[in-house]
């Protein structure tokens, strides 16, 4: 390593020699690509690497050899090993921090020490205490015997992760146990919580005499993985250190207190007369088990065992330590690390023991394997059915595998074999795990994913996850839900804990109605409970709501319709137990007579909610949960893509109509006679023919009455004074027509020669369809169903005669230029686009809504100049195409969360972002794609976007975004993303989820208010308008054929857009919502404000300032603004300069 | 013009460095502020056409984008009788020559401010122009001559824009005609090349410069890549690899060079990413 090391060296001092030309290259365009304050994490440039010769062809020696091989055997590329390595040097802890630790859990251990003794009281008795320290208990019932006095714990040990060298940032806890002399307790103590609350009593003991001391910063109770059997006591170090890591202090019997037998998971240690105190009843037997109550005490018994046992294996494998962190790191981006039945970090350790003891990973493994092989294992088993044991030869009192399955939804024992790690996590929670695990193991594999940063680096919060999300809000209901369910039993095993008793039996019941529907049904893990010791302890309900995440089954999630048996069958009565009244005898088409249940929803977004129906009547029919206490957050950001009266519709069913009447069209061309060439290809080119325009067009009826008339074809023409008419899109179809030797070789010939194709197609349909039609050089509109189809003809060689031109030796040479780039754009690209994207719509249902949710807001946020519709299209399409860590969105919602987060945390700079549409592309194309964008990256898009058809131009892109854009683009959607997972979790915010689509006007120097009654698409507006204006339209049934040519792609407010931007691109931005947005904003360009020397060529609306000999321009600013009073007249209702925010 | 001619005593036209005259111009007789139009006699070295002829032609800079050619025109007829206005997004020689093509098959001009070429009958006006003073504006939009801007200007433009297909069809029909006569024409003149290349009665070739050969097609540039291309394919398929076994080590040689390379760059890389903090979990 040193002669590399070496090498690198001189490779530093070798590169400045040659790369100083570049060096001052990049000076300007790094002046010029960062804003002034912002320059922070753009400063690293990437540099291909240069090697000489004689670094790369010196004889390899044999450990480097063996290096070489290593990182190309077992890693895709050296780089995810490197990052690896990189990862646990960010969360190991630094030396000096566990110095700090050291010192200060000493103190502690001191402290400890000195506790003075007690006389001794009731147990129900706490006056011994201050007032300042309460008991961190619930004490229900209230009263029970037994003694208590304090002593000085009988020693004081460091068990858990931070010993094991497992502790890793952030949220550092130490674990430090104090072991309750034995005279404190006695062996009945098992029983009636009796034990629990000694060990609360004595945790209070220690608060009270640790109070008083100044060694400790802040003292705060809390329980142990929400169990309120085990409160621990949380300590910080005193001063600015408080913050950087917690030592939390367990209070456990003495080792072998206890015998391990009374916890079997079938015996009963609470008595039912104790816990309902009523009177002893006659009956004998020991009453229900108490499974979880049972391990929750057992659990203290056997923490330094554990740890023995952790030490003994970890001694082995070398990598042990950094396995479990990775394997911490992987949880906690999942959430599954904390709160109640979480996978915690010592579960991790546990899981790596197992593998390691059954020898099915080897010592010898690196990290990367030992998380390799975890995931595996994880994704392959099913501990909810197999539990798993760590007990080499468990003794003869140990309840068996089978005994555990039937008190437990997990099992997995461990080494004394009497413990069950895994009592209080549910079967949802190890579904999720496993889930998790094989996602995880699928992307891992693929070579053309960046795993590192799905694996590890991505979080996966529950609202970014799941497709529906719904909340439990008032817990309190689930006191009932108990009684309802009849959990009396259960509830006295979790000590009164109702949230955790009937939450696996909700869990069931959603499952079972949900059936097919879901692939996933995921909970949040409730947080452990915290409070100051000074405070009683938190009552069950004041944790906060519980969240359910429903990964959808795109195929069944929105079938209004539950087939349950035929009437005859057995398990009919089981369905009707099931739904209750909802379910009814139907008779279907195929003759048979069966149980069912239908839902309501007509339109797309409404089957889309169809789980939130079954959840409510099943939650209100068998847990008694009212509709009032459920939020679900399926479609809440819906609304703003809404339209229709009657059927509220996203857009899906306008979609569908619009794809139909294409269909219908190119048929009829195809079948036209009479052309001089035939039509080899029909292909739409418009985002409403891939289902993914905003907002559809819809079939219109118009009122003649409303327009003029033009006087040669009797059009219809907008009217001057009359609002503007209602928008109608042109929806571009491309024609191609056959080559043939008949077509000119010349671009104006060409042009001509199409303007008469689209003369004779006009003809054609005109006469056999009686379509009415306007052709132009342009296109063709064809009036029908309501709809405006723009029929463009191409010429496939178009574009190569408008490359080619004879130089002056008369060589014909092919150069690229702007306007044979367009055209392929227009004739190639986007119907190639078009069909691509079409396709993966009828793969992925809500495909077409994530792409309207996130161009709604880019179009809100007044983006869609920079983020073109097209380019939208294909960042949305990434995320079906590759969704690592996540599934592909089942729902628009989840979709526009992950898109912002797409934009906001995407490595653009570094990173080309590839879409492989078609699955075209192999991993060896990802490379050379990768390593062609590294190589020229000054020269590239700053927004990558790489397609199977454009590997390394990003031909959307090219145009748009500038560098500013891009950055305030992932700026506004980081924020955006936050405040919309803010709304969407959390119901103490004002429910508005539209405040994302309203943007911040405050950052431009000039706002346009435009007329509402010229703004033809006002309805489309985020906040609806209050008025309406009526725009020449008529309800009732749509002709399909016939009638006057209407107005088409007459919107003012984009022509008045164009023609500023003409006029005054180089002086200022220009930025509209296309979607009803009725103000332009106006930011000026800083650079167009420094005065420049007179120049004949840039004189646009400046004027000259002389200052003796030198004539400077600047910009004409009050002629700019009356312009725009004049070029907009009609159109706009004021200017307002904000002249205290320009800095000229 | 009255009341600018009340002015005219007491106020001189203002000439900038560069030896040109700042004038104002207003939309309206009540807009508030107004644009500087700087304008001089056109003057180039080398430009002979005809259109622009250079005692006679004003060029003025900063046209707003309201003031079509008739306007200006008019505008500027009270410096004396203009006989043609052009106007241009930038200043430079005039249009490239081409077939004359009809209003709907030319691209869309920009609508931005342009630079304007005025031509006026009599040399003296450009002299009355260059001396009329900067405060007395022009006015583009007046009770004579209404201007349409805005919404009307667009209902105006959408109307405009229709073309009945008969006619659009002649359009076409001429235009095609003429590129027929061309082309034939362009025909007929190769073949008498091709013919002057033939040998005569006595055997003797005609050499002349310009494009040699019968061929109809000019050279093209892909052309002569694809025969570099043969070439070099040709001379890559006669050799033989891995078969000696120096050839063996060598890319066994290159293989590790690979690695070392990748190795290299995937360090880069990482410290890069470490440069920005891009290895915390959270």
């Amino acid at each position: 390593m040193k002669k590399k090391l070496a090498v690198a060296e001189d490779l530093a001092e070798m590169i400045p020699s040659e790369g100083h030309e570049e060096e001052e290259d990049e000076v300007p365009v790094k002046a010029k690509r960062s804003k002034p304050g912002e320059a922070g994490g753009e400063e690293e440039v990437y540099h291909p690497v240069k090697l000489s010769r004689s670094d790369l062809y010196r004889p390899p020696t044999a450990e480097e050899l063996n290096q070489l091989k290593e990182a190309e055997s077992l890693f895709h590329c050296s780089l995810l090993k490197m990052q690896m390595e990189e990862l646990l040097k960010e969360v190991a802890l630094s030396e000096r921090r566990k110095q700090q630790i050291d010192a200060f859990i000493q103190t502690v251990t001191k402290l400890l020490q000195t506790v003075p003794d007690s006389p001794e009281v009731e147990v129900s008795d706490p006056s011994w205490l201050s007032s300042a320290v309460k008991v961190p208990f619930l004490l229900v019932p209230k009263t029970t015997k037994g003694k208590f006095h304090m002593a000085p714990p009988a020693s004081v040990d460091l068990i858990g992760s931070y010993p094991l060298g497992t502790c890793t940032k952030p949220c550092v806890t130490v674990d430090l146990a104090v072991t309750i002399p034995a005279d404190v307790l006695h062996p009945k103590d098992v029983l009636n919580q009796r034990y629990p609350r000694k060990r609360a009593l004595y945790l209070a003991g220690l608060a009270q005499h640790l109070a008083s001391s100044s060694d400790i910063g802040s003292m705060r109770y809390a329980c142990l993985h929400g169990n309120r059997l085990r409160p621990v006591l949380l300590l910080t170090p005193p001063g600015k250190d408080s913050s950087s890591f917690t030592l939390r202090v367990h209070a456990c019997p003495p080792p072998g207190f206890f015998k391990p037998s009374r916890f079997h998971p079938q015996r009963n240690n609470i008595r039912t007369e104790w816990y309902s105190e009523l009177q002893p009843s006659q009956c004998e037997g020991s009453g229900p088990p108490t499974p979880h109550y049972n391990s929750s005490v057992l659990g203290d018994l056997l923490p330094r065992a554990h740890l023995q046992f952790l030490s003994a294996v970890s001694s082995q494998c070398s990598a042990f330590a950094d396995g479990v962190a990775l394997l911490k790191v992987w949880l906690r981006q999942r959430e599954l690390d904390q709160g109640t039945g979480c996978f915690n970090g010592f579960l991790a350790s546990m899981l790596l023991a197992y593998l390691l003891t059954t020898h099915r990973i080897s010592n010898s493994m690196t990290a990367y394997q030992l998380l390799r092989n975890s995931l595996n294992f994880l994704a392959s088993a099913d501990l909810t059915v197999n539990g798993i044991s760590l007990a080499r030869d468990p003794d003869s009192t140990a309840p068996s595998l089978p005994e555990f399955h039937d008190a437990f939804q997990v099992v997995f024992v461990d080494p004394s074999g009497h413990l069950n790690m895994c009592a209080d996590m549910t079967a949802c929670t190890y579904k999720q795990l496993q889930h998790e695990a094989s996602v995880s193991m699928q992307f891992w594999d693929n070579p053309t994913v960046d795993g590192f940063h799905s694996l590890l680096m991505t979080p996966k919060p529950m609202i970014r996850t799941s497709d529906h999300v719904f909340q439990l809000c008032e817990l309190v209901k689930l006191q009932s839900s108990c009684k309802k369910m009849n959990l009396l039993s259960e509830l006295m095993d979790h000590s009164g804990d109702y949230v955790h008793t009937a939450l696996p039996f909700i869990l069931s019941l959603l499952q079972r109605g949900l059936g097919q529907r879901i692939h996933l049904l995921t909970h949040s893990l409730s947080p452990d409970p915290e409070w100051s010791v000074e405070s009683e302890a938190p009552k069950h309900k004041a944790q906060p709501p519980l969240s359910f995440g429903l990964l959808l089954s795109p195929e069944l999630a929105a079938s209004v319709l539950e087939r349950g048996p035929a009437a005859d069958n057995p398990t009919a009565a089981e369905f009707r137990q099931l739904w209750g009244s909802r379910s009814e005898l139907r008779r279907f088409q195929d003759g048979s007579i069966t149980e069912a249940v239908l839902w309501d929803g007509e339109s797309m977004c409404q089957k889309r909610l169809v789980p939130r129906q079954i959840i409510t009547h099943l939650l209100q029919l068998h847990a008694d949960i009212p509709e009032s206490c459920m939020r679900y957050v399926g479609s809440m950001v819906d609304d703003v893509i809404k339209t229709g009266r009657e059927v509220p519709s996203t857009g899906e069913e306008g979609s569908l109509l619009v794809v139909q009447s294409y269909d219908d069209l190119s048929r009829k061309l195809w079948r036209l006679e009479g052309l001089p060439l035939s039509i080899t290809a029909v292909q739409g080119a418009h985002p409403a023919l891939r289902y993914t325009q905003v907002f559809p067009p819809v079939p219109l009826k118009l009122d003649y009455s409303f327009f003029d008339r033009e006087k040669a074809s009797r059009s219809l023409v907008p009217q001057e004074g009359k609002p503007c008419p209602a928008y109608i899109t042109p929806i571009t179809v491309i024609c191609h027509m056959e080559g043939s030797g008949k077509w000119p070789h010349d671009r104006f010939a060409i042009r001509h020669i199409r303007t008469a194709f689209h003369i004779r197609l006009g003809e054609l349909l005109k006469k056999h369809h009686n379509y009415t039609c306007r052709p132009c050089p342009t296109h063709l509109d064809v009036w029908k169903d309501g709809l405006v189809f723009r029929i463009q003809v191409a010429y496939h060689r178009e574009p190569q005669v408008l490359r080619e031109s004879v130089n002056a030796e008369g060589l014909l040479v092919v150069r690229d230029n702007e306007e044979a780039q367009a055209l392929e754009m227009a004739t190639m690209h986007k119907p190639l686009l078009t069909s691509t994207l079409h396709g993966l719509q009828q793969q992925h249902q809500c495909f077409g809504g994530v792409c309207r949710l996130a161009k709604r807001w880019l179009g809100s946020q007044l983006f869609s100049e920079d983020i073109t519709e097209d380019t939208a299209d294909l960042l949305v399409a990434s995320l079906f195409l590759q969704p690592a860590p996540f599934t592909p969105p089942g729902s628009p919602q989840v979709g526009l969360l992950r898109f912002l987060h797409l934009l906001s945390s995407f490595d653009w700079r570094n990173n080309p972002l590839v879409v492989n549409l078609n699955n075209q592309l192999a991993a060896t194309d990802y490379t050379e794609i990768k390593n062609d964008f590294m190589a020229s990256r000054e020269s590239l898009p700053v927004l990558f976007v790489a397609t199977p058809k454009d590997k390394n131009q990003s031909l959307w892109t090219k145009r748009a975004p500038s560098v500013q854009m891009l950055q305030r683009v992932v700026m506004v959607a980081a924020e955006s993303l936050k405040l919309l997972e803010q709304q969407l979790m959390d119901r103490e915010q004002i429910q508005d989820v539209r405040v994302v689509m309203r943007p911040p006007l405050d950052a431009y120097d000039v706002l346009i208010h435009l007329n509402p009654k010229q703004v033809p698409l006002l309805s489309q507006a985020v906040d609806p308008p209050t008025v309406t204006f009526s725009r020449g339209l008529m309800a009732g049934s749509v002709a399909h054929s016939g009638g006057a040519l209407p107005v088409i792609d007459y919107d003012p407010v984009s022509l008045y857009l164009a023609e500023l931007r003409d006029a005054f691109g180089d002086l200022a931005l220009f930025f509209c919502d296309p979607h009803g947005g009725t103000v332009i904003a106006v930011l000026w360009k800083p650079k167009a404000f420094i005065p420049m020397p007179f120049k004949t060529s840039q004189m646009s609306a400046r004027r000259v300032a002389v200052t003796g000999e030198e004539a400077n321009t600047i910009p004409n600013v009050e002629a700019i603004l009356e312009d725009f009073r004049v070029m907009g007249k009609g159109l706009i209702k004021s200017v307002e300069a904000r002249t205290e925010k320009w800095s000229f | 013009m009255a009341p600018s001619k009340k002015k005219h005593a007491s106020s001189q036209p203002r000439i900038i460095p560069g030896g040109f005259t700042e004038l104002s111009l207003r939309f309206s007789s009540d807009s508030v502020s107004e644009h500087k139009l700087y304008l001089k006699e056109h003057k180039v070295r080398a430009e002979k056409s005809s259109h622009r002829p250079l005692d006679r032609t004003l060029f003025v800079l900063n046209m707003p984008p309201y003031c079509s050619e008739g306007v200006v025109k008019e505008m500027f007829s009270q410096f004396g009788c203009v006989r043609s206005v052009e106007l241009r997004d930038h200043p430079g020689s005039s249009k490239e020559s081409g077939p004359k093509l009809s209003r709907f098959f030319k691209p869309a001009d920009k609508q931005g401010f342009k630079v304007g070429y005025i031509v006026f009958q009599n040399p003296s006006s450009v002299s009355a122009a260059k001396s009329h003073p900067h405060d007395a504006p022009l006015v583009v939009c007046t009770e004579q001559r209404q201007v349409r801007t805005g919404a009307q200007k667009w209902i105006q433009q959408y109307t405009e824009s229709f073309s009945h297909p008969e006619k659009l069809q002649q359009i076409v029909d001429s235009f095609m005609e003429g590129y027929d006569k061309r082309k034939e024409e362009e025909a007929d003149r190769q073949k008498e090349e091709a013919e002057q290349q033939q040998e005569d009665e006595e055997g003797w070739v005609k050499v002349t410069r310009g494009p040699k050969g019968t061929k109809g097609r000019p050279h093209s540039e892909a052309a002569n890549k694809r025969t570099l291309q043969k070439e070099m394919r040709k001379k890559k398929r006669k050799e033989l690899l891995n078969f000696y076994t120096w050839q063996h080590r060598n890319t066994q040689k290159e293989h590790i060079a690979d690695l070392r390379k990748k190795f290299e760059e995937d360090k880069q890389r990482i410290a890069l990413l470490r440069a920005q903090r891009q290895f915390r979990p959270y």
